[in-house]
C-alpha cells in the first residue's frame, strides 16, 4: 500500500515535466552561474585606480614596481577618465598625485576593499622609498587568502554547493510541500481521501519518501556537476551526507506541513512562506557568511535550523569532518523538526 | 443485513454565524434511493458531511449500516461510497489510474474495466483528468464512489452544473445502483431530479427537515394538490379585483396567476365567470398537478430556487 502510494506520487510528479525540469535544473544553474563568476581561487583581487602624473618621475616608477610586486592590480587612467569612473561609483580606491607625494581617495561605500587596498599601497610606498634611498627593504608579513575552516577546498563553488543543497531542502519544504498541502486542502483532495480507509500516515509517509528520494536525486546531480565542472569532491563520508540530508529533509518538510496549517488559501500561504523563506535564506549563509553582522544577529541565526544545518553539511562535505563535532547544531535542527512536526499535527486539517 | 441503512437522531451543528443543522432525524431503509431536497444553504451538504465523518456534529446520534463512527470508523469507510460535491484529483491522473489507486485502498473492490463501462468512460480511460468534460469528471467521481462495491452510496449534488443530457446519463447510473440493491442517499436542489430518482425524500430548510415521504405522498398530502394557471402576454396584472370576485387566493407570478385548489373541475366554471366579469385579459388556462416545488412553497412560503 505504501509502495503503491509512493510509486503513484513519483509517476504523477514525473508527468509535470516543466516543474521537474526546473526543480532539478535550478540549483545546477545557480552553481554553474555563481561558481563561474567567482571562479578565482585566490579570492577577490584588490584593485587600485592610479591617476597618471603629468611627467612620470623615478618615484612613480618605483611605486608602480613595488605595487606590482605586492600583487595589487593597478589601472592607470588619465585624470578625466579616473574622475568619470570615480563618479560612477566603480572605484574603491584611487591614488592621485598631490604636491610632491600622493593622496589616496577611498570610496566610503566599498570600505572593506578600499581599506585593504590602502594597506597594500602604503606597504608598497615604504618599499619604493627604501629602494629609492638604497636602504634595506622593510620586511613584509606574507599574506595568504583562504576560506576559514575549509582545509582542502577553497573556491567559492565549493562553499556554494552545500549552501544550494540546503536551499533546495528549504524551498522544497516551504514551497513544494506546504503549497501542495494547501492546494490539496483547498481543492478538497484530502477530503476525498478522508472518506476512504487509507490510513493517513501511509499517505503522508508516501509523500515524505517521494520528496526524500527527489532530494537525494537532486543532491546527486548537483554533486556530480560540481565534480565534473569545478572539481569539487565530497571530502566526508557519503553516509554522513545522507544522514544530514535526511534530517534536513524531515526538518524542512515538517516546517512546510506546520506552516500549511496556518493558511486557508494558496495565496495566503505564499505570503507566509516568503516571510519565512527570505530571512532564512539571506541570514543563514547560503550565499555569503554573516561575519560582519552584529553579534546578536549571528547568535540568533545560529538558533534557526538552516545555519547549523549548513555548518554541519559544509563540515562534512568540505572538510571531511565526522558528525561527532556537530552534536549541538544537529540537535538544534532535530529540535526544529520535532517542534514543527508537533505543531503540524496540532494545526493540520484534512478539510 | 437487518435494520435501516442509516439512522440519525437529533443531529445538530452550529457554525459561528449560523445553525447549519438544527435537530435532524432521518431513517433510510436498505435498498432505497433517498433524497435530501432543499435550497442552497438548507443544511443538506453539512448533514451529509457529518454522516460521512468529514465534519463533527455538536450533538446527535448516527448509525450507518448498524455501525457508529466512534467504534467502527474504518469499517464504515470500507463499506460506504462517497461522491463529494466537488471531487478533486490530480490534473494528470487518468480515470484508469484513479480507479486502480482508490480501489487499492479497499479490502473489497470492483474491476476498473467494469466501472469504466458502467459510467461510459472506456474511451477516456487513459486521458488526463484535466482534459475531461464536467460531465465526464462527474461520472468518474461516481465510479470512484462505487470502487469498493459499497452497500451504501452518498452523492452530494451529483448533477449540479451539468447539461441536461449529462444529467440524464447520471440518473441512469443511479437507477442502476438501485437495481444492484445498493442504498443511495443523495442531495439535490432540483425538484425534477428528486421526483425522478428518489423513492423517499426529506425536504430541508434552514437546517431542519420540514417534510418526509415519497414524492407522490408529499404532493397528495397538500390540501390543494392541483394548480390552475392563467397566463398573460407580458407581465401579469394585479389580481386583487379578480381574487375578491372569485373568493379565493390568487398568487401573482411574473407572467401568470396561480390558484391552488383541491378540485379543479369545480373551480373552472367559477373562474371563467369571474374572469369575464372583471375582464381579465388572460391568454391561456393550464391545470397541472402540484409539484415538489409547490410542496416547498406551501410549507415555507418561499421558492426552492430563491
Amino acid at each position: 500500500m505504501l509502495w503503491r502510494q509512493f510509486a503513484m506520487e513519483w509517476r504523477l510528479y514525473s508527468r509535470d515535466r516543466v516543474a521537474m525540469f526546473w526543480t532539478m535544473a535550478f540549483p545546477v544553474l545557480l552553481l554553474l552561474g555563481f561558481g563561474t563568476i567567482f571562479r578565482d581561487n585566490s579570492g577577490p583581487k584588490l584593485s587600485l585606480v592610479r591617476v597618471q602624473s603629468a611627467v612620470a618621475s623615478p618615484q612613480d616608477e618605483a611605486l608602480d614596481r613595488a605595487m606590482t610586486d605586492l600583487q595589487l592590480k593597478v589601472q592607470t587612467l588619465s585624470k578625466a577618465e579616473a574622475e568619470a569612473r570615480w563618479s560612477r561609483g566603480e572605484t574603491a580606491a584611487q591614488l592621485e598625485p598631490a604636491g610632491d607625494g600622493y593622496r589616496l581617495r577611498l570610496n566610503s561605500y566599498l570600505m572593506a576593499q578600499a581599506g585593504a587596498t590602502a594597506g597594500l599601497v602604503n606597504q608598497a610606498w615604504l618599499v619604493a622609498q627604501a629602494r629609492l634611498s638604497g636602504a634595506p627593504e622593510p620586511q613584509r608579513i606574507p599574506l595568504q587568502v583562504e576560506s576559514p575552516g575549509h582545509k582542502r577546498s577553497t573556491n567559492y563553488a565549493s562553499f556554494l554547493l552545500p549552501g544550494l543543497l540546503g536551499l533546495n531542502l528549504v524551498s522544497m519544504g516551504l514551497f513544494a510541500v506546504g503549497m501542495t498541502n494547501v492546494t490539496y486542502r483547498e481543492k478538497g483532495k484530502f477530503r476525498r481521501l478522508a472518506v476512504t480507509p487509507l490510513p493517513k500516515w501511509i499517505f503522508l509517509l508516501g509523500q515524505v519518501l517521494h520528496r526524500l528520494t527527489l532530494t537525494v536525486a537532486q543532491a546527486a546531480l548537483l554533486i556530480l556537476v560540481g565534480r565534473l565542472v569545478f572539481g569539487i569532491q565530497n571530502q566526508g563520508s557519503f553516509l554522513d551526507l545522507l544522514l544530514i540530508m535526511t534530517l534536513g529533509t524531515g526538518c524542512f518538510m515538517a516546517i512546510g506541513f506546520a506552516l500549511s496549517g496556518f493558511a486557508d488559501t494558496v495565496e495566503g500561504y505564499g505570503a507566509i512562506a516568503n516571510l519565512v523563506f527570505f530571512p532564512l535564506m539571506l541570514l543563514s549563509g547560503v550565499y555569503f557568511t554573516l561575519d560582519s553582522a552584529p553579534g546578536w544577529l549571528q547568535q540568533a541565526v545560529a538558533l534557526l535550523p538552516l545555519a547549523p544545518f549548513l555548518r554541519a553539511l559544509r563540515a562534512v562535505f568540505n572538510d571531511g569532518a565526522s558528525l561527532a563535532g556537530h552534536g549541538l547544531g544537529l540537535t538544534i535542527v532535530a529540535a526544529w523538526a520535532l517542534g514543527a512536526f508537533l505543531l503540524a499535527l496540532r494545526r493540520f486539517r484534512w478539510a | 443485513m437487518s435494520g435501516p441503512a442509516l439512522r440519525i437522531r437529533g443531529l445538530r451543528k452550529a457554525f459561528p454565524k449560523v445553525i447549519a443543522v438544527d435537530g435532524v432525524d432521518l431513517e433510510v431503509a436498505r435498498g432505497e434511493v433517498f433524497g435530501l431536497l432543499g435550497p442552497n444553504g438548507a443544511g443538506k451538504t453539512t448533514t451529509l458531511e457529518i454522516i460521512e465523518g468529514l465534519t463533527s456534529a455538536d450533538a446527535g446520534e448516527i448509525e450507518i449500516l448498524g455501525l457508529t463512527w466512534e467504534r467502527n470508523g474504518q469499517e464504515i469507510r470500507a463499506r460506504f461510497g462517497v461522491q463529494l460535491q466537488s471531487t478533486s484529483l490530480f490534473n494528470k491522473i487518468t480515470p484508469r489510474e484513479a480507479l486502480d489507486l482508490y480501489g487499492s485502498y479497499y479490502p473489497k473492490r470492483r474491476g476498473t474495466q467494469e466501472l469504466l463501462e458502467l459510467v461510459q468512460l472506456e474511451e477516456k480511460a487513459d486521458a488526463f483528468h484535466v482534459t475531461l468534460s464536467g460531465g465526464q469528471q462527474q461520472r468518474l467521481a461516481l465510479a470512484l464512489a462505487l470502487v469498493n462495491d459499497p452497500e451504501l452510496v452518498f452523492l452530494d449534488e451529483p448533477t449540479t452544473g451539468l447539461d441536461p443530457q449529462a444529467r440524464r446519463s447520471l440518473w441512469d447510473v443511479v437507477r442502476r445502483m438501485k437495481g444492484e440493491g445498493r442504498t443511495v442517499v443523495l442531495t439535490t436542489h432540483y425538484m425534477d431530479e428528486a421526483e425522478a430518482l428518489c423513492d423517499r425524500l426529506a425536504i430541508m430548510d434552514r437546517g431542519q427537515v420540514i417534510a418526509t415521504g415519497t414524492p407522490a405522498s408529499l404532493i397528495s398530502d397538500l390540501a390543494m394538490p392541483s394548480v390552475v394557471e392563467l397566463t398573460f402576454e407580458g407581465t401579469a396584472p394585479d389580481p386583487a379585483a379578480f381574487a375578491t370576485r372569485l373568493g379565493q387566493v390568487v398568487e401573482q407570478r411574473s407572467d401568470l396567476w396561480e390558484i391552488r385548489t383541491p378540485d379543479p373541475k369545480a373551480l373552472l366554471p367559477r373562474l371563467l365567470e369571474a374572469a369575464e366579469a372583471v375582464a381579465v385579459p388572460f391568454q391561456q388556462v393550464h391545470i397541472r398537478r402540484a409539484t415538489l416545488e409547490d410542496v416547498f412553497l406551501t410549507r415555507t412560503g418561499r421558492s426552492l430556487r430563491e
